[in-house]
């Protein structure tokens, strides 16, 4: 039984199921809580308790969808090249815009780590949050972080984001679309990205610029960093 | 044949980015540089949107599932997340408010800035 549960049939099946049934729920409910990803994760997680089947069989399937992140990644090229135009139009503000957001957000979350006594794998696990999975969890691999967390904060983070940002345009009284589609950009991804475009067009876009260009900043900065840890 | 060349174009891309990151001094995650890569080829015009189109739009359209076998893995840190899930929910509440109001605030910041070198010109 453990052989056939050890066949990477068994884990990419499981969860190509788990997905799809996330995907429904969200759908169904409508509520961002019922994030497709949050309902995928908890399904597999009960599935695996349940049955008793260690993680490190699923794992052997996983490993295989695990292998797409990065081409993935390298897919984003597509949607920066596709606002192009404007980005140029705005290269100053959008450079300030995701440099800032980054210092800011690495700044305070190493000072929070330290506040909290976090030791050194926990606070490499979070720095890179604010970021893209595919890129924040590699930072995080890189620095000796652990993925798995660095995958919790990420989707905590992104969903934070994209149920606040109603209220934080109000708190920090920005109307300007360019600033606040950076700003959710650079704060939560793409789930926060998802709440942007229903704000609006300019919004939209500029946060998807945000996702690209503070993964890369975010990279570069955690290369300084990383001799803090 | 087409989608099987568009997978040709992205992996190829990714697998010189995996000889850049191992040639590279310092950690430099690969998914980054082929993300630079890739952007450098298509403004160069080497490589089309055509040639990746379907492939990236199938990537980047289902980029929550190709994350999910990595995320159940936290079923192996459930204790550490529980130990601190204060500091955890904190720092996640915190650094996301920080960082929409530093990025928000610098793009406005430099587009007045901006404004008023143009307004001065003119």
């Amino acid at each position: 039984m453990s052989a056939l549960l050890e066949s990477p049939f068994f884990g990419v099946t499981l969860t190509v199921i788990a997905y799809w049934a996330g995907v429904k729920i969200q759908r169904r409910t409508g509520l961002v809580i019922c994030n497709y990803m949050l309902v995928a994760v908890a399904l597999l997680v009960a599935v695996l308790l349940v049955f008793d089947i260690p993680y490190e069989a699923y794992y052997v399937g996983g490993s295989f969808i695990n292998m797409f992140l990065g081409p993935a990644t390298a897919c984003m090229a597509v949607s920066i090249y596709a606002k192009l135009e404007l980005l140029k139009k705005n290269w100053l503000p959008v450079l300030a815009g995701c440099t800032a957001g980054v210092l800011t957000s690495m700044g305070s979350i190493l000072l929070m780590c330290r506040l909290f006594g976090l030791d050194a794998a926990m606070t490499a696990s979070l720095l890179p949050k604010s970021v893209t999975t595919p890129i924040a969890t590699a930072i995080s691999q890189d620095h000796g972080g652990m993925v798995a967390i660095t995958v919790a904060a990420v989707m905590v983070t992104g969903i934070l984001g994209n149920l606040a940002a109603p209220f934080l345009i109000r708190l920090f009284r920005i109307r300007d679309p360019l600033a606040v589609g950076l700003g959710i950009g650079a704060c939560s991804h793409a789930v926060g990205t998802a709440k942007a475009m229903e704000i609006g067009e300019t919004e939209g876009a500029m946060s998807g610029l945000a996702i690209g260009l503070c993964g890369i900043i975010t990279t570069v900065c955690a290369l300084g960093m990383g001799g803090l840890l | 044949m087409k989608i099987l060349l568009q997978i040709g174009v992205v992996f190829g891309v990714y697998w010189v980015s995996q000889c850049i990151e191992a040639v590279l001094p310092f950690p430099f995650p690969a998914s980054v540089i082929s993300l630079m890569v890739l952007l450098v080829l298509l403004i160069a015009g080497v490589v089309k949107v055509d040639h990746v189109r379907e492939k990236s739009d199938f990537l980047l359209g289902n980029l929550g599932f190709f994350f999910v076998p990595v995320s159940v893995g936290i079923i192996n840190y459930a204790g550490i997340i529980w130990e601190n899930a204060a500091a955890f929910l904190t720092i996640c509440v915190v650094s996301t408010v920080l960082t929409y109001g530093a990025t928000a605030g610098a793009v406005r910041l430099t587009r007045r800035l901006l404004e008023k070198r143009g307004g001065g010109a003119s």
